[in-house]
């Protein structure tokens, strides 16, 4: 188990690598001058050739990767060309916000899906089913932005239980701070939810007709033992997969969240780092999204070692 | 109102908004979060938002953008032109104790005129020296006159800064601004929240309100779901299909009043089809101004002739709205040999952009015109329109109290704001000489006659003048309308 982890740790070096020449390639694809675009009304020819030389933007782009490459070995992500603070602590300073938004939606998430996806499998084709595929079914074609703005409207603005947006650190007023991520994070896990109905169901579908579940009925297990104890922990290995998958596609839902409840989180601050090209700040996210893109998924593998032997011994 | 001494800024401002009972600490809702509040390095408007509250500047502008004293108390200008003397009131401190005299305002001026990416350097390319003969006068010597002096100084050139905390954070001054103005930087969190609190020994008496907490709402249902639902008392701007919303709520008021900028249209003239004088006329002549402002805007722009808005100090009625003439523009076409030209017409994403682009295809196409719509993100627009890699281009201005900085960039040749390439000599040396006149009706006649040329050219077809709009909680009094848009919380008060 120890030597599968560190070989899957060490695979993550090149593929990183790549990363870095990637995201540096992209980010200076796109169109559009960062010193244009931060000048705007004011971009006169030489406040442009001035901000350009402070920002290093008229240097050789090799040379600017192999600078960048070089900080990035001395763990130093750069600075920030819109305020001049560095990467690393506006990334320790949003992630943290995401991290939690990502959790709670996906707790969200299962305790909507198990019961849902339990019920559903149990009589396929019945009402219930039939009611939770309507809603699973919702649940993944309501666009995340209206879910959002739909929320504010119920339960900001006509009930005015929840403030509408705002954020307040878990550190510094943990009740204040469950009751303003609450609307994002029910926003958030929704499609989540459905998906991961959808998926156990299916998966608990085809375990319920192994021989091993009728086994179990014929020894006359009791029929909440079999499911539980042995359909459900079978029918969990394809849904963890896609629970891994999904939890770095909350990261990117959550891009949208943050900006429709103003939570002041990774994905807020990577959508103004785009708009605003600055690309030290798009570099430093994208990479270190895709180290926790990879972590997830080595987590991931973990836990199937954790819920079907033969994956650790195989 | 009791206070936890030990609690965060952030903390008390975020309880003191999810309270019912914050009246003294005023939650705004801005539509983007200011980016540098550094009065040399700033860029952006809504930098200005924030910044007009901790910084005094030498002058200020008024509802008519009449100049008004603010540090200084009065000033002359001597020598044709060439010489300001400011007087300056005395008694003032900065946040950080220090005193602001003299000295420090040639210091901030200097900053702008030195600091490396300064966004201040073209504003004030006219000045030649500044000088502090002693601690109440302040001397600004000019290489050329510049009539647009005193208004660049009612903005961000004529912010003063702290020399002593300037000179300690360095390039951090942004994060940690420091000025004499009613209230003080506490703290920012980046696309969270900037909070000040009220400067209690501001030299023109304490603000009404104890603090000021901005907080970013890019998307505009947003913004006003917040201001709706009472987490925020004050949002700018409110789009203007939510003006009617906030009307109808008995707890809100909504105010729409006269900007400075303008929008329109640019044309290509370096390229077919608008390299053809005609074809430029044509189009800007298929354009009813007026259903613009009605379908679109439900009627809370004013129609745009040129670029100076009704109500700023060089509008005139004698250059006339144009009437949208179909006949006319079919007739001009049909001139130009060419009856049916299809172009390209680049806009950025958003809900108004759209509607207006679709609205200029539609009203375009009756005349001829096959008007294929583009949209790309900002970024990527501005790099086009620099690049002149475009047919048009919906590109506008926020606008500038002082004339000068509606016209000159635009249309001069080289301007860093001509995005159309457009040049002629006779309008360079107009507009050059509008600048070095200090009377408003001299300048006025001037700006007149360079305006009939480029509006008989159309490089740009003027649209709509920009307003600005308010939305705020009734218990909110004493909000200034000053056209420049920017709300100057020292007056203001909750009840």
């Amino acid at each position: 188990m120890l030597i599968f982890a560190a070989r899957r740790l060490l695979a993550a070096i090149p593929t990183l690598l790549v990363v870095t020449l990637l995201v540096f390639a992209l980010v200076r694809l796109l169109p559009g001058d960062p010193a244009r675009l931060q000048l705007g009304e004011e971009a006169t020819p030489q406040a442009l050739t001035e901000l350009r030389h402070k920002m290093g933007l008229d240097r050789p782009v090799a040379v600017q990767y192999v600078s960048w490459l070089g900080d990035l070995g001395q763990l130093n992500l750069g600075r920030s060309l819109q305020d001049n603070t560095t990467v690393s602590s506006l990334i320790a300073q949003k992630l943290p916000t995401t991290f939690e938004l990502a959790l709670l939606s996906l707790l969200i998430a299962v305790a909507l899906a198990l019961p849902a996806g339990i019920l559903s499998a149990l009589r396929p084709g019945g009402a219930l089913d039939r009611l939770v595929t309507l809603l699973a079914l919702s649940g993944i074609s309501l666009p995340t932005f209206f879910l959002g703005i739909l929320l504010i409207y119920i339960f900001s603005v006509n009930l005015a239980w929840i403030p509408a947006s705002g954020y307040v650190g878990l550190s510094e007023n943990a009740g204040l701070n469950l009751k303003l991520m609450l609307l994002p994070a029910v926003t958030l896990g929704v499609g989540s939810a459905a998906v991961l109905t959808r998926f156990l169901r299916s998966s608990l579908l085809e375990v319920l007709n192994q021989d091993y579940v009728r086994t179990a009925r014929a020894k006359g297990v009791a029929g909440r033992l079999v499911i539980v104890k042995h359909a459900l922990r079978n029918a969990l290995i394809p849904v963890v997969t896609v629970l891994g998958l999904q939890l770095g596609g909350l990261l990117g839902g959550a891009v949208v969240t943050e900006q429709i409840f103003s939570v002041p989180g990774f994905g807020r601050l990577l959508v103004d780092a785009v708009f605003t090209r600055d690309l030290p700040v798009i570099q430093g996210m994208v990479l270190t999204s895709a180290a926790l893109v990879f972590l997830v998924s080595f987590l991931v593998d973990l836990a199937y070692g954790a819920i079907d032997p033969r994956v650790r011994f195989g | 109102m009791t206070r936890t001494k030990f609690a965060p800024p952030m903390i008390l401002g975020l309880t003191l908004f999810l309270s019912t009972a914050a009246a003294e600490t005023l939650i705004v809702g801005l539509d983007a979060d200011p980016p540098r509040l550094d009065p040399a390095l700033s860029t952006a408007f809504v930098d200005r938002q924030v910044m007009n509250q901790i910084f005094d500047k030498l002058v200020d502008v008024d509802e008519k953008l009449k100049v008004v004293p603010m540090v200084a108390k009065s000033w002359k200008v001597s020598n044709a032109g060439l010489t300001y003397t400011f007087k300056l009131n005395t008694g003032i401190k900065f946040a950080d104790g220090t005193v602001l005299d003299a000295a420090a305002v040639k210091y901030s001026i200097e900053r702008n005129l030195t600091l490396e990416g300064s966004a201040r350097k073209g504003e004030l390319a006219s000045v030649k020296e500044v000088a502090a003969p002693d601690a109440a006068t302040v001397v600004i010597n000019l290489k050329v006159p510049y009539g647009p002096l005193l208004a660049v100084l009612s903005d961000r050139s004529g912010m003063i800064v702290s020399p002593t905390a300037a000179k300690k954070s360095g390039a951090d001054f942004a994060n940690e601004p420091v000025g004499s103005g009613p209230f003080s930087f506490v703290s920012r969190k980046r696309q969270d929240n900037i909070t000040l609190k009220a400067n209690a020994v501001y030299w023109r008496g304490k603000p009404k309100l104890d603090g000021l907490v901005y907080r970013p709402f890019p998307d505009g249902d947003v913004r006003v779901a917040n201001l709706l639902s009472g987490a925020v008392q004050v949002i700018t701007p409110v789009d203007p299909k939510d003006v009617a919303t906030i009307q109808k709520n008995a707890k809100l008021d909504v105010t729409t009043f006269q900007g400075l900028g303008f929008q329109g249209v640019w044309m290509n003239i370096g390229k077919p089809p608008f390299n053809n004088k005609l074809v430029r006329q044509a189009f800007s002549a298929s354009l009813d101004r007026d259903a613009i402002n009605k379908v679109v805007f439900l009627g809370t722009v004013k129609p745009a002739a040129g670029p100076f808005p009704p109500g700023t100090p060089a509008y005139s009625a004698a250059i006339r709205v144009q009437a949208a003439d179909l006949a006319g523009a079919r007739k001009k076409l049909a001139q130009a040999g060419k009856p049916s030209i299809p172009f390209t017409l680049l806009t950025a994403p958003g809900a108004v952009n759209a509607q207006l682009a679709q609205l200029y295809q539609a009203m375009a196409a009756q005349v001829g015109f096959n008007v294929k719509i583009e949209t790309v993100e900002f970024g990527a627009l501005l790099d086009r329109a620099d690049k002149r890699n475009y047919d048009a281009v919906m590109l506008g201005w926020s606008g500038r109290p002082d004339p000068d900085g509606n016209i000159y960039e635009f249309f001069h040749t080289g301007g860093s704001n001509n995005q159309a390439g457009y040049s002629v000599p006779g309008i360079d040396s107009l507009l050059e000489k509008a600048r070095a006149q200090t009377a408003m009706s001299a300048r006025v006649a001037t700006y007149n006659v360079a305006l009939g040329k480029i509006v008989d050219d159309s490089p740009y077809a003027f649209t709509y003048f920009t307003s600005n709009t308010v939305g705020n909680a009734k218990t909110v009094t004493g909000l200034r309308l000053v056209p420049d848009g920017i709300l100057r919380f020292y007056t203001v008060d909750t009840k």
